[in-house]
């Protein structure tokens, strides 16, 4: 993107952007206060590339984007963070599940503007200095995967899953981990895992 | 251990962690579309909104005006591309149907236009901004449609050869004690793997490289280079991750020529990911199916007739059908046995492999005939399937290599508690659920195809493996290093494996479950070539088998045992002797009865299966036995599926861990195939409606509280080296019909269509 001009923290309006975007498919857009300072309404085009730093695993990332990117494409295509996965682009499959604060959050239907100033944490940012996550681990441990291609969602899923307090009995993970689709049907395994890490989690 | 990880038996090798977890567990596995691209432009595609008819024009002078749109490519102005045949008929595609060819349209959702431009968001705005004029004629959508044709499968499809039969079925089944005859239906079902139907091309000079989930690189390269009109050495397609495969990416779609004749125009690295519902039909699927089943028995069980009659759709353009008689005249003694299988000729696109492809929908008809015929001896199925079983297969009298059927039903019977079933129907309850028990047998034949590898080892004991096999979740990775590492006698961690990369010596088609004893194969053997030479250098006078063990201490030793031994120091003397650091073999490994051809099929790209029933004087298949429990509730009708429990023989087990994930999965599927997965197709329009993950029903983890998976040691020295049989497809067999048995056990309903739905509940 090269055509952007400005110094602005963001370029993004969030008045003429929803006006842009009636009628379209988009999502509503939970923008923040911090995002409202006045601007002037003008029309822009979405195309046109807004500036925005989005803060990824613990690392402010200043980027330029097309108003519609989503937080998916914006680690996939910008920040080439790409363990975070497109599986549907309808948040229907959960292979894009991302944290955002200590959410989860199909990150396929999260603008990246919406995200701005939040906390994003990627299947990327959980391993430390080598040292596989509780999660990460159980996962290995129990073969909780073939092709590998939902896992990272599955993992951030179920990270969120033990500290929403919805891992206390199988049928509690199963129906709290329904959001993510194992294609290849590791299932089981995948509760197994959740079972073993939730202790540890629960820890600290 | 974990559950996940079983401890070996006889005849199995270590359950070890998979080679690639860690990679999967932190997101540093690359998939198709996760390959780095020097500035992309981004493609998205526009598909057609009618089944049949031709466009009349475009107007692109709204979607030209979205900023960052680089180039709208129709069928008037698109890359010339030469056509490939089907994959049947000796070429390398899954459907002859070629968008932008011509202003006709074949199907719903074929490729009309493909929009490239600066970002992922531009090339979608524009894309949706793109007017079509059509002028469409009524399309036929499925069997019942007018303007179908049908004609014998044989003759018309390469692959299917023969109408299995034997005896004199008319007169037996006539004649028959107890007779029964039924008619099934199987749906139109679409793999939907996890990753999307990505296609990314990057040029460098007139070298093409390919990121693209494939189940056969080498298919794929030669395929893409012919229809290019390229040298085949001029393209490389690079996949080491595959995100879920079951079939759909076995052969070519016109997606990639048509991206890399665009990128090559442009001049640019292209990146193209389809939309979910657009895999519907860019893709294959597997077709619906029908059937009818005649059986013929005394009244102690024993089969005198059999007739299975089936018919499949296929698109306009090509013959595809999978024909899975080939299976189900031939799992039990019977000597007077007929069949036919048709083709239904539709305005469709070209349907393809999908998870065990013929024996999902053929042994779902049979295996439910065998349980009505049960009820109607009362007999206990598993007993019915006792006096049945046989050694040698009915249609030419050839041996199985081995057949642990009863064995399997036994043992799942034993860990079901088949015991404690109450054989009438509507007997067993709990509250207001209706209990039932039901089982099917399951069965996959053995395959094997040409392979190639190179393995090259270290003085320091570091061996690298190298063969353009796939990792599609199966475990490739990590059976390819035990292989190694145990022939070779070096440390499990020692071994590298790189695969996915047609650069890499051949291997076959990761499809029809062959990839194992194919690719393990030729592993084994070209390690034996290296411990030759090393043999050779430091015993110039003895043979290898007798000495090697302890000379250049190489045994087969478990991989585990070799990981915590270090003996580097035989291996130092073995190079000392040779006088060099690495030793390096490559080999070309071919299983028994493979057509002469078989190693040139092999490098340009053409899989030749061997196995299975075709064998010349032996059939080789693996076994197994499924038991479910099914719930239905008595006022909601619905359905629930608490238990899944299988056992299954499939010679030489190389890692218990994946094997029983690919196993479970499989079961899991099979439960889909009967109570979930069904793609509707609009009569009117013949189009896909529910193209996407929330309509089209797949299992979620809610669905399935309890699977469980038993392996049974079995040795079988006639079918391969390794001793391996497929089961990547065994899993997902017979699962459909074993609970359509449970739900006429807990209702008294037999249901003889798929999916079956609470609305067709009758309790």
């Amino acid at each position: 993107m090269s055509d952007h001009s400005g110094s602005r923290p963001s370029g993004f309006d969030r008045r003429t952007f929803m006006a842009g975007a009636a009628g379209s498919a988009l999502v509503p857009l939970a923008a923040r206060a911090a995002a409202e300072e006045a601007r002037a309404p003008v029309a822009q085009d979405p195309a046109l590339p807004v500036d925005v730093t989005l803060r990824v695993n613990g690392k402010d990332k200043r980027l330029s984007l097309d108003a519609r990117t989503t937080v998916l494409d914006a680690l996939r295509e910008h920040l080439k963070l790409t363990g975070s996965k497109k599986g549907c682009d309808h948040g229907q499959c959960g292979a894009c599940t991302v944290l955002i604060g200590d959410r989860r959050v199909v990150s396929c239907l999260t603008l990246a503007l919406a995200a701005e100033g939040q906390e994003i944490t990627t299947i990327e940012g959980l391993a430390t200095n080598d040292r596989l996550h509780p999660m990460q681990q159980a996962f290995v441990d129990n073969d909780a995967f073939q092709c590998g291609y939902c896992t990272p969602g599955q993992i951030m899923s179920a990270i969120a899953c033990v500290k929403e307090g919805h891992a206390g009995t199988d049928a509690d993970i199963r129906e709290y981990m329904s959001g993510n689709i194992c294609r290849c049907a590791a299932y089981p395994n995948i509760v197994a895992a959740v079972k073993q890490a939730a202790p540890d989690i629960m820890k600290g | 251990m974990t559950a996940a990880a079983p401890e070996p038996k006889a005849n199995m090798g270590q359950p070890v962690p998979r080679y690639d977890a860690v990679a999967k567990v932190t997101g540093r596995a690359t998939y198709g579309s996760d390959m780095p691209l020097d500035n992309p432009a981004y493609a998205f595609l526009v598909t057609s909104a009618i089944a049949k008819g031709r466009i009349n024009s475009f107007d692109l002078a709204d979607a030209k005006r979205v900023r960052g749109v680089i180039d709208i490519v129709t069928h008037e102005n698109a890359p010339d591309l030469k056509e490939s045949k089907l994959f049947s008929n000796g070429g390398y595609a899954g459907t002859t149907i070629q968008p932008l060819k011509s202003a006709d349209i074949a199907h719903d959702g074929e490729i009309i236009a493909v929009v490239v431009a600066e970002s992922y968001e531009a090339a979608r705005e524009a894309a949706n901004r793109v007017k079509v004029s059509y002028s469409a004629v009524s399309p036929s959508a499925s069997f019942d449609s007018p303007g179908t044709t049908k004609a014998g499968a044989k003759g018309q499809n390469g692959q299917f050869k023969e109408d299995p039969k034997v005896g004199d079925f008319a007169k037996a089944f006539n004649e028959a004690e107890i007779q029964l005859t039924a008619s099934y239906e199987t749906p139109t079902q679409h793999h939907n793997p996890m990753e999307l139907f990505s296609t990314s091309c990057a040029w460098m000079g007139d070298t093409l490289v390919i990121y693209e989930p494939s189940q056969y690189v080498y298919g794929l390269k030669n395929g893409v280079a012919e229809q290019l009109g390229i040298d085949a050495d001029k393209v490389r397609v690079v996949n080491p991750y595959v995100g879920g495969g079951f079939g759909s990416r076995g052969s070519m779609t016109p997606r990639t020529a048509i991206i890399a004749g665009i990128a090559k125009r442009l001049n640019r690295p292209i990146k193209l990911v389809p939309t979910r519902d657009q895999g519907f039909t860019i893709a294959t699927y597997r077709a619906e199916t029908r059937h009818e089943i005649k059986l013929g028995a005394s009244r102690d069980g024993k089969l005198v007739a059999l007739r299975h009659e089936g018919a499949e759709v296929s698109s306009r353009a090509d013959p595809y059908c999978v024909g899975g008689t080939k299976t189900t005249t031939r799992l039990y003694a019977c000597p007077n046995v007929d069949s036919l299988v048709s083709i239904v000729r539709a305005d469709r696109n070209t349907p393809g492999f999908m998870r065990s492809p013929p024996e999902v929908p053929y042994l779902f008809a049979l295996e439910s005939a065998m349980d009505e015929l049960a009820v109607k001896l009362n007999m206990d199925p598993i007993e019915l399937r006792r006096v049945n079983d046989t050694t040698n297969e009915p249609i030419g009298g050839k041996p199985y290599t081995s057949r642990s059927l009863m064995a399997c039903f036994d043992e799942a019977a034993k860990a079901f508690g088949w015991a404690q079933r109450s054989a009438a129907p509507k007997s067993m309850s709990d509250g207001d659920w209706l209990i039932g028990y039901g089982c099917a047998a399951t069965c996959y034949p053995t395959q094997m195809a040409p392979a190639a590898a190179r393995v090259r080892l270290q003085r320091d004991g570091r061996t690298r493996v190298e063969i353009a096999g796939h990792e599609i979740g199966t475990g490739a990775y990590t059976i390819l290093a035990q292989t190694a590492a145990e022939r070779l006698g070096v440390p499990l961690e020692k071994v590298a494996v790189f695969i996915g990369d047609s650069d890499l010596p051949p291997g076959p088609v990761a499809g029809g479950s062959n990839s194992t004893a194919s690719t393990c194969s030729a592993v084994m053997m070209v390690c034996d070539q290296v411990r030759q030479r090393l043999f050779k250098a430091m015993m110039p006078n003895e043979s290898l088998m007798d000495k090697a063990k302890e000379t250049v201490g190489m045994g087969q030793t478990p991989s585990t045992e070799a990981a915590k031994s270090d003996r580097p120091l035989d291996l130092e003397k073995a190079f000392d002797a040779l006088g060099v650091g690495v030793v390096e073999e490559y080999g070309e490994w071919k299983p028994e009865g493979a057509p002469p051809d078989s190693f040139k099929a092999m490098h340009s790209g053409h899989a030749r299966l061997v196995g299975g029933a075709a064998m010349k004087d032996k059939i080789a298949y693996a076994f197994g036995a499924e038991f479910v429990e099914v719930r239905v509730n008595r006022f909601t009708h619905e359905i629930r599926c608490p238990r899944l429990v299988g056992a299954f023989a499939a010679g030489r087990i190389m890692n218990p861990r994946t094997a029983r994930s690919q196993l479970m999965g499989g079961l899991i599927w099979g439960m889909s195939s009967a109570l979930f997965e069904a793609t509707e197709i609009d009569e009117r329009t013949a189009r896909y409606v529910n193209d996407n993950l929330a309509d089209y029903l797949v299992p979620v983890n809610a669905d399935v509280p309890g699977v469980e998976v038993i392996l049974l040691s079995e040795q079988d020295d006639h079918i391969n080296p390794v001793g391996a049989k497929g089961l990547g497809e065994l899993g997902n067999v017979g699962t459909n019909a074993a609970i359509c048995n449970a739900i006429y056990h807990a209702t008294g309903q037999r249901i003889r269509k798929l999916p079956v739905r609470l609305e067709n509940i009758e309790v």
